[in-house]
């Protein structure tokens, strides 16, 4: 059989030269297995109506063409009904561009860094609204670093940040605790920032650092239950790369937490994605007993060795390039054509669904592990996401080893980060879906 | 490097947990880093918790030393502080050249430590990082040194760009360690419950047969 080798995948995500230590990724362009753009383009009509079905196990085979990625992911991530025309989305499309501009401003109105090109990367404000005069945010007032805080203009024309009292003198006491979070989280923003994907020549643009500076402090502020949380910054750099509209960007990351969000919102007491870890305790615990025995012996029953991996959604384990493989493959593999409308009118999505469940949705048009809910009417489908089941399959391809090796958490810790660039997207995903399958087995019989 | 999975079979005398604490981008993992591997590199924000070990001889003694990394922000805090438990050793970092990270030290970290941390006498080091940038400099060594004094904590300064100090800040921490025969027995006990838990758990697979 003729096998095509296949185009590697990151001459499109160009690494900084003297970064030597990033892993290689396995992603390759394949003739006939991957999405390409004339098989996205011919799965339209000329309205614009598009049969995602077909595309959708191409991608769960061999990913997306890296030219076409941005498109495609608007569509898994459930920014556009692929039932509609390329009209109707043209004007979603508009609309939302306004909504961004507008949050965008309203936030340039707080804090006038935003949208200006330069970020801060001191706090700004104390607790109780009282602005800071940080040397650090004075010191990022010199334009050839690129991290600035800007004139005040409109305010004080002439304040170049130079002077302490300029700028000090232009910053009242802030009120309104809603703002005053919302400021408290700039810095962090900012940190998290000039240190996410470093590694890629897109990242030496300043344009481009501020760029996702302003949408994750633009969803800070339209998302008070997560404002900004560490782990972010990971999931929504790739947007970034991969859209060149800073809106559309912004739209495809808020889609993105739509899914997400919950493992960030946090308590006093505990960080949300402790709930999937709990989940993933309970799947280990059907599917590989004897480890979750072993791991619970060890001292790690809570499964915060993983935390890592469902925060971000194995960014760390894989290369730049094989992490949107295994993230489009996901996406996939978990796709529900009411995504759309779910999120658009939850109230409607939701009478819908309690009127025909299942009916209305067109199985052919889902994904093939929402399809495995589907047929076996898992309850519970929507808490138990497909990357829960792709680390319990992580795990369990380690079991052995786990097993025989590890003789205290830190050996478990150990072998897992061991595991890093040396993982297989496409065998995690298959092996997720058979854990999942399995799973579903079980938990029916029981 | 020393640390291999298979060398945890008890070839060394005394296991040590030590933890990273501070701010966010004070240098943590860099410290680490540049501590474990000799490699100085521009890293991505640690998420929750990461590790690394490092086995090594001081004062005639094999030492593991289990030094666990934690994420700056502080929502990450309670999550962090159910790592606290037994540590050997606290490395509490700061930026000299950002002065919050050093009041913050005070407010934030040191109070969750004596919150959660299960060792009383577990030792603390203060470790001010990124001396390279001194012009940029906002803590002044004295205060520096003030601070450890009245936390009765060890102190130094270092910069894991340059590598100036980071050694030192581990060895001194690991000698203080030493001095303390409470932490010693306890660093002992370590070994013997984990080389009693290898016992059970060498059977375990045999029995299951699961091995492939």
């Amino acid at each position: 059989m003729w096998r095509d080798p296949g185009v590697p995948g990151d001459s499109f995500y160009e690494v900084r030269p003297e970064c030597t230590d990033v892993p290689k990724s396995r992603f390759k362009i394949k003739a006939g297995k991957t999405l390409s753009v004339r098989k996205w383009q011919a799965a339209f009509t000329p309205e614009g109506y598009l049969d995602i079905s077909k595309t959708l196990s191409r991608i769960q085979h061999g990913g997306i063409h890296p030219q076409i990625r941005g498109e495609v992911w608007e569509f898994l991530l459930g920014c556009y009904d692929p039932d509609s025309t390329f009209e109707e989305r043209e004007q979603i499309r508009e609309r939302r561009r306004v909504q961004y501009a507008r949050w965008k401003e309203e936030c340039r109105q707080m804090f006038p860094v935003i949208g200006s090109g330069r970020f801060i990367t001191a706090p700004v404000i104390t607790e109780d609204g009282q602005p800071i005069q940080d040397p650090l945010v004075l010191l990022e007032a010199n334009p050839g670093k690129g991290v600035l805080i800007p004139p005040q203009d409109g305010v004080n024309g002439n304040a170049t940040g130079s002077s302490s009292t300029n700028t000090a003198n232009n910053l009242e006491p802030v009120k309104d605790k809603k703002i005053i979070q919302w400021m408290l989280t700039l810095h962090q923003i900012g940190l998290d920032v000039i240190r996410t994907d470093r590694t890629l020549v897109f990242y030496e643009n300043q344009e481009n650092l501020s760029k996702l500076w302003d949408i994750l402090a633009v969803y800070a502020w339209i998302d008070t239950d997560v404002g900004y949380c560490q782990g972010m910054s990971d999931l929504c750099s790739p947007m970034i790369i991969l859209l060149d509209n800073e809106a559309d960007s912004f739209w495809c990351f808020e889609r993105l937490m739509r899914r997400l969000r919950g493992n960030f919102r946090c308590t006093d007491s505990s960080v949300g994605v402790e709930a999937q870890l709990s989940n993933l305790a309970a799947i280990t615990q059907v599917v590989d007993p004897k480890l979750h025995q072993h791991l619970e012996t060890l001292g790690g029953g809570d499964y915060l060795f993983a935390f890592r991996m469902l925060m971000v959604l194995f960014r760390r384990e894989f290369s730049f390039c094989d992490s949107l493989y295994l993230w489009e493959m996901m996406w996939a593999l978990e796709y529900d054509p009411d995504l759309f409308s779910m999120y658009e009118e939850p109230d409607a999505a939701n009478e819908k669904a309690e009127g025909s469940k299942g009916k209305a949705k067109s199985i052919r048009k889902c994904g093939k592990f929402e399809r495995e809910n589907m047929r076996n009417a898992a309850k519970n489908s929507e808490d138990l996401p497909i990357s829960v089941f792709l680390v319990a399959s992580v795990l369990k391809d380690k079991s052995s080893k786990l097993m025989q090796e590890a003789r205290g958490l830190d050996d478990v810790v150990k072998i897992l980060n061991d595991m890093t660039g040396n993982l297989d997207a496409k065998k995690a995903c298959t092996g997720a879906m058979k854990l999942h399958k399995k799973y579903l087995k079980k938990a029916k019989k029981a | 490097m020393g640390s291999s999975t298979k060398g945890v079979n008890g070839n060394y005398d005394y296991s040590f947990k030590i933890l990273l604490i501070g701010d966010s981008g004070v240098g943590k993992s860099s410290i680490l880093l540049s501590f474990i591997s000799n490699s100085v590199q521009d890293l991505s924000p640690t998420i929750g918790v990461d590790f690394k070990i490092k086995q090594l001889a001081v004062g005639g003694k094999r030492l593991k030393l289990t030094i666990w990394d934690t994420a700056g922000q502080e929502r990450f805090g309670t999550l962090i502080s159910s790592y606290y438990r037994g540590a050997h050793g606290i490395i509490f970092v700061y930026d000299v050249t950002r002065r919050e990270t050093f009041t913050n030290l005070l407010e934030i970290w040191a109070k969750e430590v004596d919150l959660y941390s299960t060792n009383k006498d577990c030792i603390k080091i203060l470790v001010g990082n990124k001396v390279d940038k001194d012009k940029e400099r906002e803590v002044t060594r004295e205060e520096g040194m003030a601070f450890a004094q009245e936390h009765k904590c060890l102190f130094l300064e270092c910069s894991a760009k340059t590598r100036e100090n980071v050694q030192q800040c581990f060895k001194d921490l690991v000698l203080k360690i030493l001095a303390v025969p409470g932490l010693l027995e306890n660093g002992s006990i370590v070994v013997k419950r984990q080389i009693l838990k290898q016992k059970q758990v060498y059977n375990a697979p045999r029995v299951g047969g699961c091995c492939s």
